[in-house]
């Protein structure tokens, strides 16, 4: 019995003693920030000139997105092909079109990568990104990413996506009470229905549009709900508020009954791509060919108003696997490859009024790197 | 202890006294000692282990929390009063609609059981209903309720009371027919007969059913927070899993894990004070 009792001391004692060492895992602060590419020599890139980077501080609402010639920038083929994993949280939406495009017309192939979608949700894709199991996410620096970086993950956001469309009214709409106009609606203790978590880049937008309506995340009861249900709750009346994405807005546009008070702000994209270690550290090239590879196909199939043509409908509702009437009643997105300065300071203000956030914002040098695509389109600092 | 004796030409069996037989009472201390140390160890070196490994860099921290790191922060969420309200809100969508779909479940099982026209009536449209599976029912009770606790009450009281309704209706019809003759021999009315023959026959039976019932009401409860909640602890596992807020989301799991046995226990424990003629239940792991 003696001896029992000494064997599970001697279990505890080195349990004990070994929280004293060191983890491989240790909680760090991930790779000090711009160093990545910091020695790298970034070179005058044909067909990007002045236009091809705008300013972040530039925080317009009315700023022309950054462009090249169509076609450009060049491919510049990796000496070997090299395999890279890209994960995202559906295929069928139109903001991953410009990849799903750039796989269809082989830009990837003419750098010598082999990219391939993963269907995988953040929070799952997160992990494995920070370990190198997968290479990119094609996400935004939402909450779950925040706490992934605060403890400890080397990921950081690398390009931007898209903002919307000045037409577009995806975003707060409500039901307007008797005799109620949309300048005098008040949100504070308003039910809002949502898709979408407190955790996502949205909840930034959601918190200005409340904000400017004497509402705010903290100030309202939020209603989380399945897709098809939150124009159901709110036309039943089970929720007074809804945010409302593309293109279920267009259902109550032109009812008097509700109004649009506010929705993903102009010129400012709030997701993109991600990079863990892979290619942050390890495979810098290949890092700056993918980003290459998505702005090329950005400048060449998405410069513009891109759903001008039926034609590139017709092939992006086929490739998107989607209707093509829904993709048509909405605008097109403003492909926007940027990342404006702040952004991720004002995702995490809006975390913490979300009340999903805890602590001090991270600084922008731990969850920003603008340097890779800057080097695709030949920006010199 | 049982032998052969050797060397003779008819075999004699001979049975020595076990320790069971000399000393019943130590060896009955000594095995009960044993099976709770059991009890006791095996989740314990379990944890110690995930704790070893964890501290070792074996397994990503960050991924899958050390328990030391889970038992804090439970521990201050439970202080600062943050737990608390999920624990509460899911444990009253347990009780309301545990309640009901045992009530529900019971009558109508005893009902069936007893009228085989009423048997013959519903027994085919309730067992193509019992394989629904039942979180596929929340969308029709979110319409049909709303978005407050309805749907979630509901979805519980549909799952407990497929449970309690096949045990109870078995259990009527098992009841000896010799049992119901005697009733009626002696003139009992229908609720003499419900008391005293019925009840007491079906009992057991029906808290077994009641018993499994209560580890899948926890099971429903947190998988339909998940979906239609903004409270409870379904809704804080994965909202936190959703948030990467690994150490809140085993918070969740653990006070999951502990709800359900508490759950169990007490139903357990209740059906041993209903039905003290019954076969004595012991427990888990009590031999």
């Amino acid at each position: 019995m003696r001896r029992r009792a000494y064997g599970v001391a001697v279990v505890v004692a080195a349990v004990l003693a070994s929280a004293g060492c060191s983890s491989k895992y240790a909680d760090g602060s991930g790779s000090s920030g711009t160093a990545t590419a910091g020695n790298r020599t970034v070179e005058p890139v044909t067909g990007c000139g002045t236009s091809s980077w705008t300013d972040p501080a530039d925080l317009s609402p009315t700023r022309t997105p950054a462009r090249c010639k169509p076609l450009t920038p060049a491919p510049q083929p990796l000496p070997k092909t090299r395999k890279v994993t890209i994960a995202t949280g559906t295929l069928s939406a139109e903001y991953v079109a410009p990849l799903e495009v750039a796989v269809a017309k082989g830009e990837f192939k003419k750098e010598g990568l082999d990219v391939t979608l993963k269907v995988l949700p953040t929070p799952d894709a997160l992990p494995l990104l920070a370990k190198g199991d997968i290479d990119a996410m094609w996400a935004a620096p939402e909450a779950a990413v925040m706490n992934g970086v605060k403890g400890g993950f080397d990921i950081k956001w690398v390009a931007g996506n898209f903002s919307p469309d000045p037409e577009s009214k995806s975003g707060l709409w409500v039901k307007l009470k008797k005799g109620e106009a949309a300048a005098d609606v008040r949100m504070a203790g308003r039910r809002m229905g949502t898709m979408i978590g407190k955790g996502s880049v949205i909840a930034y937008p959601m918190q200005k549009a409340l904000a400017t309506h004497g509402g705010g995340l903290d100030k309202i009861q939020y209603q989380q709900l399945g897709s098809a249900d939150v124009l159901t709750a709110l036309q039943n009346g089970g929720v007074d508020s809804a945010w409302l994405l593309d293109p279920v807005w267009r259902k109550v546009d032109d009812n008097p009954q509700y109004a649009f008070l506010g929705g993903q702000p102009q010129g400012e994209p709030l997701g993109g791509m991600l990079y863990g270690p892979s290619l942050l550290n390890d495979d810098v090239d290949a890092g700056v060919a993918l980003l290459r590879a998505y702005i090329r196909t950005v400048n060449t199939y998405f410069a513009d108003d891109y759903k001008k043509d039926p034609s590139f409908v017709a092939y992006l509702a086929k490739l998107l696997k989607t209707d093509e009437a829904v993709l048509k009643s909405t605008p097109s997105l403003t492909m926007d490859w940027e990342i404006r300065a702040g952004t991720t300071t004002r995702l995490q203000a809006a975390y913490k009024a979300a009340g999903v956030s805890k602590g001090a914002a991270l600084p922008e040098s731990r969850t920003v790197n603008r340097s890779l695509y800057e080097e695709a389109v030949g920006h010199q600092p | 202890m049982t032998t052969i004796a050797p060397g003779r030409e008819e075999s004699v069996l001979v049975r020595r006294p076990g320790p069971h037989e000399l000393h019943p009472v130590r060896t009955h201390r000594r095995r009960r000692a044993l099976e709770l140390s059991l009890a006791v160890a095996v989740p314990l070196a379990l944890v110690l282990w995930w704790q070893l490994a964890a501290t070792q860099g074996w397994i990503d921290p960050r991924v899958y929390p050390a328990p030391s790191t889970i038992f804090s922060d439970g521990w201050t969420r439970a202080a600062a009063g943050d737990l608390w309200p999920d624990v509460w809100a899911t444990t009253k969508r347990v009780l309301g609609g545990y309640a009901i779909g045992t009530a529900t479940g019971y009558a109508l099982g005893l009902l069936m059981g007893s009228l085989s026209l009423v048997r013959a009536a519903l027994e085919p449209l309730l067992d193509a209903l019992y394989v629904v599976p039942k979180l596929a029912l929340l969308p029709v009770f979110l319409n049909m309720f709303g978005l407050g606790e309805g749907p979630q009450i509901a979805l519980v009281a549909a799952t407990v009371f497929f449970f309690v309704w096949i045990s109870t209706m078995s259990a009527v019809l098992a009841i000896p027919s010799g049992h119901r003759d005697a009733g009626r021999v002696f003139g009992a009315t229908p609720w003499q007969m419900f008391r005293h023959v019925l009840l007491p026959a079906s009992l057991p039976a029906v808290l077994v059913g009641a018993r499994i019932a209560a580890g899948v009401a926890v099971l429903v409860i947190v998988a339909s927070e998940q979906i239609a909640a903004t409270n409870g602890l379904g809704h804080l596992i994965f909202d936190s899993r959703a948030l990467f807020e690994n150490d809140v989301m085993f918070v969740g799991i653990v006070c999951v894990a502990v709800l359900g046995v508490v759950f169990s226990e007490l139903v357990r424990v209740a059906g041993r004070l209903l039905t003290p003629w019954a076969p004595r239940d012991r427990g888990r792991g009590q031999s």
